[in-house]
């Protein structure tokens, strides 16, 4: 244990997150850096790194002001890009190894970056927000590290970290999965909405309800959708709260590849970050006055003896034990909200109540809670038993003879085949599958640029090395990727496979000619 | 014996006073006052009110009732009436002469036989005409029941069956096909026979609960003690115990009596009516009345004891001003003060719901007062189901219904509470679709039966013998359905077996009826509260002043409909409470949208279809402040069901939002539209597309034009080669066309355009 063992894990991989109105004289160069991964790298090396990015930022701008540089592929390096604010940038920096092990798919990491930063706004608001309030940066840098070292632990297996390689070609980050429920059930949660949305009085509460790892009902935005699913996945379902870390969503895990050996590591991995989060902090003013919560950190929610889930990661009420509760902010409305998560068995709630609905705090809250659960326990009983009843378990979505990936960018919803199914793919599938998704997100970006409304339809069926039929499929919006390993050798058969696919289980959309 | 006189005036609850009833009796009587009466006898066979003077017999119709009917009238010979009674098919009249003798007269010839009892040690105490196939007539005797047929040939009561038993009194009505004889020292030991067109059942003999006031006292029960009740198909008999003060119930089943329960008493002389399934415990001392609803098990009244209101009284001298004129009566309306007495000692109580005053010569119709009992109760589910039960008013009870759930909608009461309203009345739809008489309803009214057998109210019994004006005679009308349709009530009224309690009026009609049989019995029903309705609806709006509840501000607009059940649809939940409720709600539609998703859990439990234009409403009211998220989630989990309206309204309200729009499209797709399909494709400049689905389904609607005008405002020649080589290959003769043509030119133009 030690900080050498952590360089070991992370050499291949530099993330940093730079803002190109700050230092700009000479000499206060290093004032840029928000962020930097690892964060003991010398300056100099941080600083190179910065000046390749900001460089090809400028020189970029020049012919793209919009969009400036997405990636660079370099021989042994690639450099991603995401522009996360104006002018506040995130550059991934990731070693090719020579082992194939490691081929990335570029939007796959984006996805990531896209996801932290999400999140982070989620909690703490933007960046450039906090910089303004406080022009040092230390505030934002204070937060930015935990919250970056938090989210990435999730990806550390064994000693490594575990970026999306190929083999998670067929998820796709930033989507949400839904649970299918029949319509009855689905009227009984939407009983369950509406009795959550009125139990503030008069301002309505937002909610979020998921069962399992899949979503069941939102009342917020897509993109707010996006995150608080994303972090209720990561930290709030049943799955995320038992194993501090597994889930078996293929979103977020990718491979299950030895969870508990990654549990076990994380540990250690958390006190080593801890550790040079305090003794390395490359950050000036780093100092206990900044009152950082870690809304990431592992192993800091747990259920609560009324069923409401409990963390102190925002702290404690003043002279007193009760917890404060998480707020958050909401994008579409910039509200800030008080997230109240209530479980019972697969069922998890959360609960948006404004925060200019509660005039007294704590106790408002709390008070709320208690309402909330006079008035909603008996509907949630029965919703539980209603999507328990219906429920496949974690293969219900498994397609015999199919591995496919369905991604609908209308909505952000995405369905995959099981992730045990998925793994039992060959590498050359899977290989060829994350080479053709590559090409889609380029074909994809291309329409983007065209600013057509006009979303292309594309039909894409390859035969890979090992004779599989590696298939991708958009239509107005939808995606579908797909492979059928020990497949006829015949295209009219991968097409017949999709047309069959698509009428069974995406209601058509597929199969129009 | 009828015409006692009364010193005692008691004038309570004039309709202008305004006071608090839930029962009233409305102006004007009908009055059968005739030159020479000899007494009123009422025949609850042929539901005739008999007025025999010594030469003829008058004859009022109850049924519908109407003040203004005419009598009839049918020569008789001179001669003692101590009983008269026309037969059900109303072809002869029973004259009971004397304690030995019956006479039989024809109507048509006139011509007469005479049946009389064997011995002289047996007396007749009463007698029936039967609609019992073994039958014709029945003679109740001291000694038994004498059940005889009728042969007009021969000029004979021709003797078919005798049950021999001791018999002190005898209580029958026509309604239940039931007689019970009273037997025993104090009366108290019954036999009792149902006459059905299902043949003779015998109870099993019982014997009813009396108290004791002293040791040595034996109370004798009396014949004006019981009370033979219909209620929901069930038949009860109503004892009233005068010495503990108590009205014990029993309730009949084919192979049991069974005691159900007792209700209090506050006066020393009581009267029992039926009006509309709802139990009326007249206290007549004390001149209040009290109602029961014995559905459930429950005892209690549905409200606290109120006066008997008179309604509609013109009296030009009090402040009730608005009355006068707008009676049409009122010039001929000569009715003292003296004659509203109310709960007077010369009323006699008529089965069902009849009063006669006996002095007046006065035949009032007992009404319930829907709106004043749903106004007394603020527990609207228990309401709604009381008012869901009514069939006589069905469509004042249906609009009550309708305006108790909007006021409460309106009101935002908690979702919970109208959630529970609106299950009722949406398993009593489902309950009235599956029992037939919803739909009967509607079919009722269509064709509109004004007249017809109306069967729904017989009963003679203890208060025949005991006021005197028992009669016989026969029914005036010859319609041939009469008869069926008597059977039909018959059989619903049937004994129930014991094990089927609650269903057993169902039970029975399953058993013995065919569904046609059914049928007709919903169309009496029906047509009965057709020809009810017209009543009480033309008094709410003589006399708005009466309605000093809220909720019927609108009720009296929509009466024109006649129904046989105030179930209400999907479809009239939609129109009359969502739609007008939606236009009055201001603000967060969150409430409404709870509202409808509980109405939605309660359809669906029910397995009925919801009209589309609620989920057309949901749409707009989510829409309409942007919660686009939660409306994707709707349509996607299909708990607003796909239809082409939904998908009109989705691509409408996509306009603002492009993903509600690509769900409409979609839900198009889904639902087969071929046809709109390829034209929203088009719109959407999806051309080849469209194209290829209209070639896939063979969509040929689509004009040629319109895809050929897209492709030339798209400027691109490839894309308008392409079209019109699709319609080249894909329409036959298409080359010859004007369109070709046309297109075929600007192509070339085109063409050669960039060509040079």
């Amino acid at each position: 244990m030690g900080l050498a063992s952590v360089n070991t894990v992370i050499e291949d991989m530099q993330i940093c997150i730079f803002d190109l109105r700050r230092g700009q004289e000479e000499g206060r160069e290093l004032d840029k850096i928000l962020f930097f991964f690892p964060a003991d790298s010398p300056s100099s090396k941080k600083l190179s790194v910065i000046g390749l990015g900001e460089g090809l930022i400028a020189f970029t701008r020049i012919f793209s002001p919009e969009a400036a540089c997405e990636v660079i592929e370099a021989e042994r390096h690639s450099h991603v890009f995401y522009e996360a604010e104006p002018d506040i940038w995130m550059v991934m920096m990731i070693e090719k190894s020579v082992e194939s092990e490691a081929t990335w798919r570029i939007d796959a990491l984006r996805e990531i970056l896209q996801e932290v930063h999400s999140l982070f706004m989620m909690f703490h608001g933007s960046i450039r927000a906090m910089l303004e309030n406080e022009p040092t940066g230390g505030l934002v840098r204070s937060h930015l590290y935990p919250f970056i070292m938090d989210y990435l632990s999730d990806f550390l297996v064994g000693k490594k970290l575990h970026l999306p390689s190929f083999r998670d070609c067929l998820t796709r980050r930033r989507t949400v999965q839904m649970l299918t429920v029949g319509r009855e059930a689905a009227i009984e949660v939407q009983l369950l909405v509406r009795i959550l949305e009125s139990c503030a009085g008069t301002t309505p509460c937002h909610s979020l309800i998921l069962f399992q790892d899949l979503l069941v009902s939102t009342t917020i935005s897509a993109d707010d959708t996006i995150n608080l699913f994303a972090y209720s996945v990561l930290r709030l379902t049943p799955r995320a709260l038992s194993s501090g870390v597994s889930s078996w969503s293929y979103l977020l895990k990718g491979n299950t590849v030895s969870h508990i050996a990654a549990a076990s590591t994380l540990a250690h991995y958390g006190s080593a970050s801890e550790h040079l989060f305090h003794s390395h902090g490359n950050s000036p003013g780093q100092d206990s006055s900044y009152n950082v919560k870690r809304p990431l950190w592992h192993d800091k929610w747990s259920k609560g003896k009324d069923g409401f889930l409990v963390t102190d990661v925002w702290g404690r009420e003043m002279d007193s034990m009760i917890s404060a509760t998480p707020t958050i902010w909401l994008q579409e409305t910039e509200e800030k909200v008080y997230l109240c998560a209530y479980q019972y068995r697969g069922l998890t709630l959360i609960i948006l109540i404004p925060v200019s609905s509660i005039s007294n705090g704590e106790q408002g809250v709390s008070l709320l809670k208690r309402q909330v659960l006079e008035n909603a326990s008996l509907k949630i009983l029965k919703v539980e038993e209603k999507l328990s009843k219906g429920w496949g378990g974690e293969n219900a979505y498994h397609v015999k003879g199919y591995r496919y990936l369905l991604v609908d960018d209308d909505r952000n919803t995405s369905r995959a085949s099981p992730p045990v199914k998925a793994s039992t793919l060959t590498k050359e599938s899977l290989l060829a599958m994350s080479k053709l998704r590559e090409e889609v997100d380029l074909e994809k970006r291309r329409g983007k640029l065209d600013s057509t409304d006009h979303k292309k339809n594309l039909e894409i069926c390859i035969r890979a090395k090992n004779n599989a039929w590696v298939i991708a499929h958009t239509m107005r919006g939808k995606e579908l990727y797909m492979v059928l390993e020990k497949a006829n050798e015949t295209l009219l058969y991968a097409s017949d496979a999709v047309e069959k696919f698509s009428n069974g289980y995406c209601g058509g959309t597929f199969s129009l000619d | 014996m009828s015409g006692k006189a009364s010193s005692s005036q008691h004038t309570v609850g004039f309709s202008g006073s305004g006071g608090l009833s839930h029962v009233y009796i409305q102006y004007p009587p009908l009055r059968c006052r005739i030159p020479g009466s000899r007494g009123l006898y009422y025949d609850d066979g042929s539901k005739l009110l008999l007025g025999p003077t010594s030469n003829q017999v008058f004859s009022w119709k109850t049924v519908p009732f109407d003040p203004h009917v005419a009598p009839t009238s049918d020569s008789i010979s001179e001669g003692p009436i101590l009983s008269i009674r026309y037969s059900l098919d109303a072809k002869f009249i029973a004259i009971q002469r004397s304690s030995q003798e019956i006479q039989i007269w024809h109507r048509e010839t006139g011509e007469t036989f005479s049946h009389k009892c064997r011995s002289e040690s047996e007396s007749i105490l009463g007698f029936f005409w039967t609609d019992c196939p073994l039958c014709d007539f029945v003679l109740v005797k001291t000694s038994g029941l004498d059940l005889l047929a009728c042969d007009y040939e021969s000029k004979l009561l021709d003797l078919v069956e005798t049950r021999r038993l001791n018999v002190s009194w005898y209580v029958y009505t026509h309604e239940s096909r039931l007689v019970l004889l009273a037997s025993g020292m104090q009366c108290k030991t019954f036999t009792g026979f149902q006459l059905s067109s299902a043949g003779i059942v015998r109870l099993p003999r019982f014997e009813m609960a009396m108290a004791k006031s002293e040791a040595n006292s034996k109370p004798v029960l009396a014949a004006e003690d019981i009370y033979i009740v219909t209620v929901y198909g069930r038949i009860y008999c109503m004892q009233i115990d005068r010495v503990a003060m108590l009205l014990h119930s029993y309730r009949f089943y084919r192979d049991a009596v069974v005691q159900q329960g007792s209700m209090p008493v506050y006066s020393s002389k009581i009267a029992v009516s039926v009006v509309d399934n709802v139990l009326l415990v007249h206290q007549v001392d004390a001149k209040v009345v009290i109602l029961y609803d014995i559905f459930a098990d429950s005892r209690a009244p549905i409200s606290a004891p109120l006066p008997l209101l008179f309604r509609g009284f013109p009296r030009s001298n009090t402040s009730s001003s608005r009355f006068s004129g707008k009676d049409g009566e009122s010039a001929e309306a000569n009715i003292s003060d003296h004659e509203a007495i109310i709960y007077g000692d010369d009323w006699t109580f008529l089965v069902p719901d009849l009063i006669c005053d006996v002095a007046n010569n006065f035949l009032w119709k007992i009404h319930l007062d829907l709106e004043a009992i749903s106004a007394s109760s603020s527990e609207v589910p228990s309401v709604l189901e009381f008012l869901q039960r009514r069939k006589l008013e069905a469509n004042k009870a249906k609009q009550l219904c309708l305006a108790i759930t909007r006021t409460v909608i309106l009101e935002r009461r908690p979702v919970s509470m109208v959630a529970r309203v609106i299950d009722v009345l949406v398993s009593n739809y489902s309950y009235s679709i599956k029992t037939g008489s919803y739909l009967k309803g509607i079919k009722v009214e269509r064709t509109s039966i004004s007249s017809g057998a109306h069967v729904n109210s017989p009963r003679s019994s203890a208060n025949i013998s005991a006021s005197g004006i028992d009669a016989l005679g026969k029914s005036y009308e010859h319609e041939p359905s009469a008869r069926v349709e008597n059977e039909s009530l018959n059989r619903s009224s049937n004994i129930s077996t014991s094990d089927s309690e609650d269903e057993a009026h169902f039970e029975s009609l399953k058993n013995t009826t065919t569904s046609l049989q059914k049928l007709d019995r919903e169309n009496i029903l029906g047509a009965e509260s057709a020809s009810n309705e017209a009543q009480p609806s033309s008094s709410q709006s003589q006399h708005p002043g009466l309605n000093n509840n809220p909720l019927n501000a609108s009720v009296s607009e929509r009466q024109e409909l006649q129904l046989a059940s105030p179930a209400i649809s999907p479809d009239e939940m939609y129109s009359f409470v969502f739609a007008p409720v939606e236009e009055e709600m201001v603000g967060d539609p969150s409430y409404l949208v709870a509202i409808i998703v509980e109405f939605l859990r309660s359809t669906n439990l029910e397995k009925i279809k919801v009209h589309p234009n609620l989920y057309v409403l949901t749409i707009q009211l989510l829409a309409r402040n942007e919660r686009y998220t939660e409306l994707t989630l709707f349509i996607i989990n299909k708990v607003l069901e796909p239809s082409k309206e939904v998908a009109m309204q989705l691509l409408e309200s996509g306009r603002q939002n492009f993903q509600i729009r690509k769900l409409g499209l979609d839900m198009v797709r889904h639902l087969s539209l071929h046809h709109d399909y390829v034209v929203l494709l088009v719109q959407d400049g999806y051309y080849l597309e469209a194209l290829r689905y209209a070639r896939k389904h063979k969509v040929t609607t689509v004009r040629p034009s319109l895809f050929l005008e897209a492709a030339l405002a798209s400027n691109d020649s490839q894309l308008l080669a392409a079209v019109l080589r699709f319609f080249s290959d894909f329409i036959p003769g298409f080359r010859n066309t004007s369109d070709h043509h046309t297109y075929h030119r600007i192509l070339s133009e085109m063409n050669s355009a960039i060509a040079t």
